[in-house]
């Protein structure tokens, strides 16, 4: 079990208020990823989670019980940190056994949980070296089965991957995908990266200055982003927006297209422009296109290889379909 | 090669020189050390200058272990140089901790902790013997007075009378004395060397992994399990440099023992070289060799408990 939930919780650090009052409820088993620029508190949420931070007022609920003034450990919860926080001068095996010598746990349940801990991340070899003399990828995998041990209701993860180089990034976040589906428990899980949190999550939530813009699935915070942030945030490259005349037309404030829903065409496009950029993946050509008169830069990706190269001249056309609205006030029209 | 020579070539005066500062003392100790050479001698003048032809051999050696004080002093040295260090890692280590925490006025007691690092030892010495330890006019036989007064007040009390009667008379110590004045030394030095631990504990303590505590936080330990498996082995490298300095420094104490009882019954190896240099240098220089050999003995000793913890 481990449904957590946050009933008007604010959080100030003297006179400023970080968090203005939120609910939020993760339900048991959800892989949550909290995503947003950073200082957006979305770190601060997941600290009030595992009670390394008190809430200025509201409620934290584990499993329908109020923990709000319960101790850090009593929680339940488990944390992965940044830095991997590893004691330093402990193996990695009394890393590991750390919490459940602190809990009290026998040796030869101890010894158990151990060894099925570092068969799942692979760290059998590894169990009486010191943290200093692992990799980088090697202490998270320490910092995941310290965290494993536990057994615990929910796994808090801290920007666990921002620490990594870009290659191992993508295989861990596999790893924990996986772990995820393996165990079935609770996962929250903060980063800046809207790629990792569209890959992991189950339920996505957008913070921006405290504030939840928008909680959702993957596929719907990119379906139907409900605000300019969600739709700038979400995506990558980043969504198109095109204001004044075109924009108009469609009867909004704003429009957004994102760079995969604009066709290259060789003749006959609704835009016309020139060729800042072209980046020849294989896969796909992102082009950077100028003088368009819609907005300073627009981006389009091209599925496969386009030949076209900077200051080509390159015809548009978008899916009018797949155009977002907005209005006055930066709000999705439906 | 020749390109490895020019770098040598530069280093060598840096080398000549320490080579020079260590090696000529030495030197001329050990050359004094086996000949007869006194500062002043009525009876045989020909000992008052160095000179190969008053050889002694290792005699004056012999004369040195033959002396009722040498291994007195010798246990004295380690004996005062342990207290020390002990007293000092331990009240190091729980007043870092304590002040490691923010509270209002922290600048200024960390200044006044500090401070007694700041006092002379020879006044550090006259304040504590004359003004604290004292038994009559200290701070020590201030107390003391004040309490027997207070009992025997009270043994005139109703109920609690009775209790407080069968109290004995405080007496109180007179650190002067040979039995005591060790102790007079271990507590000074502890009160003027404590600070220094702090200082470089509380440093240490500074630059500890916020995170590596909100985990165990997390992990469930609480303060002392914390202090026991994270501060602690936190600290185990400053606590190495700690006594290894202080040990460098305490083997030679000197201005504390001569302030409190004049060497007596509180020798330590330095005291007694100076007691022999007032006259016999060739017995100063002897011990002052097995100063050398002592002070090295103690080197290995602590390079071995604390080499490991450093390389780490």
């Amino acid at each position: 079990m481990g449904q957590i939930e946050l009933t008007s919780v604010t959080k100030s650090f003297g006179d400023v208020q970080v968090i203005p009052p939120l609910d939020l409820t993760i339900e048991d088993g959800e892989f949550a990823v909290f995503v947003g620029p950073s200082g957006c508190g979305k770190s601060t949420l997941l600290r009030l989670i595992a009670g390394l931070e008190d809430t200025t007022s509201g409620t934290v609920a584990i499993d329908g019980e109020d923990v709000t003034q319960v101790s850090p450990s009593k929680r339940g919860l488990s944390m992965v940190f940044q830095t991997y926080a590893l004691y330093p001068h402990m193996t990695v095996r009394k890393n590991i056994a750390f919490p459940m010598r602190m809990a009290g746990l026998s040796d030869d349940e101890q010894k158990k949980r151990i060894a099925a801990a570092a068969e799942s991340l692979n760290l059998t070899d590894y169990l009486d070296r010191k943290p200093g003399q692992l990799s980088g990828g090697q202490r998270q995998r320490v910092a995941i089965g310290r965290a494993i041990v536990r057994d615990p209701k929910a796994f808090l993860f801290d920007e666990p991957l921002s620490n990594l180089d870009a290659a191992l990034r993508v295989g861990m976040r596999l790893e924990i995908t996986e772990m995820h589906e393996r165990m079935k428990t609770t996962m929250i899980y903060v980063t800046h990266d809207q790629v990792e949190a569209m890959t992991m999550a189950d339920k996505i939530v957008v913070l921006q200055a405290g504030v939840i813009e928008q909680v959702g699935s993957p596929i719907e915070l990119y379906e139907a982003p409900k605000n300019l942030f969600v739709a700038g945030f979400i995506g990558s490259p980043k969504m198109n927006f095109i204001e004044g005349e075109e924009a108009a037309k469609h009867s909004a404030k704003t429009i957004g297209i994102r760079p995969e829903h604009i066709d290259v065409v060789e003749s006959g496009g609704q835009w016309k422009g020139t060729v800042g950029v072209a980046e020849h993946l294989g896969s796909d050509t992102f082009f950077h296109v100028h003088g368009t008169g819609l907005a300073e830069t627009l981006t389009v990706r091209a599925v496969g290889n386009v030949a076209l190269k900077h200051g080509d001249k390159i015809e548009l056309n978008p899916r009018a379909a797949e155009v977002h609205r907005f209005d006055q006030a930066e709000l999705r029209i439906a | 090669m020749s390109d490895r020579r020019l770098p040598r070539l530069l280093q060598t005066p840096a080398v000549i020189l320490l080579l020079i500062w260590m090696l000529i003392p030495l030197g001329m100790t050990l050359y004094f050390s086996f000949i007869r050479y006194v500062l002043n001698s009525l009876r045989r003048p020909e000992w008052t200058s160095p000179s190969l032809s008053n050889w002694r051999g290792f005699g004056n050696y012999e004369f040195v272990l033959n002396n009722k004080d040498f291994f007195f002093a010798i246990q004295n040295s380690l004996l005062i140089v342990c207290s020390i260090l002990f007293a000092t890692v331990i009240l190091g280590v729980a007043i870092a901790v304590l002040i490691n925490k923010a509270f209002a006025g922290r600048g200024i007691v960390r200044v006044l902790l500090i401070s007694p690092f700041f006092v002379m030892p020879a006044v550090n010495a006259v304040l504590w013997i004359n003004m604290i330890l004292d038994p009559v006019l200290g701070l020590q036989g201030i107390a003391v007075a004040g309490i027997n007064e207070f009992i025997d007040g009270m043994r005139a009390a109703p109920v609690v009378g009775g209790f407080f009667s069968l109290w004995p008379e405080l007496e109180p110590i007179s650190f002067r004395a040979t039995q005591t004045s060790a102790w007079a030394v271990i507590i000074m030095v502890t009160w003027q060397w404590t600070p220094f631990a702090v200082l470089i504990f509380m440093t240490s303590l500074q630059s500890e992994d916020q995170q590596q505590k909100e985990a165990a936080i997390l992990d469930g330990a609480g303060a002392w399990s914390q202090f026991r498996f994270l501060i602690l082995p936190h600290l185990g490298r400053p606590i190495a440099i700690v006594v290894m300095i202080q040990a460098i420094f305490h083997l030679s104490l000197y201005a504390e023992i001569e302030i409190v009882s004049r060497g007596n019954g509180n020798k330590n190896l330095p005291y007694l070289i100076g007691e022999f240099a007032n006259n016999n240098i060739g017995a100063a220089s002897a011990t002052g060799i097995f100063a050398v050999i002592l002070a090295n003995i103690v080197a290995i000793f602590l390079l071995r408990m604390i080499g490991k913890t450093l390389m780490e």
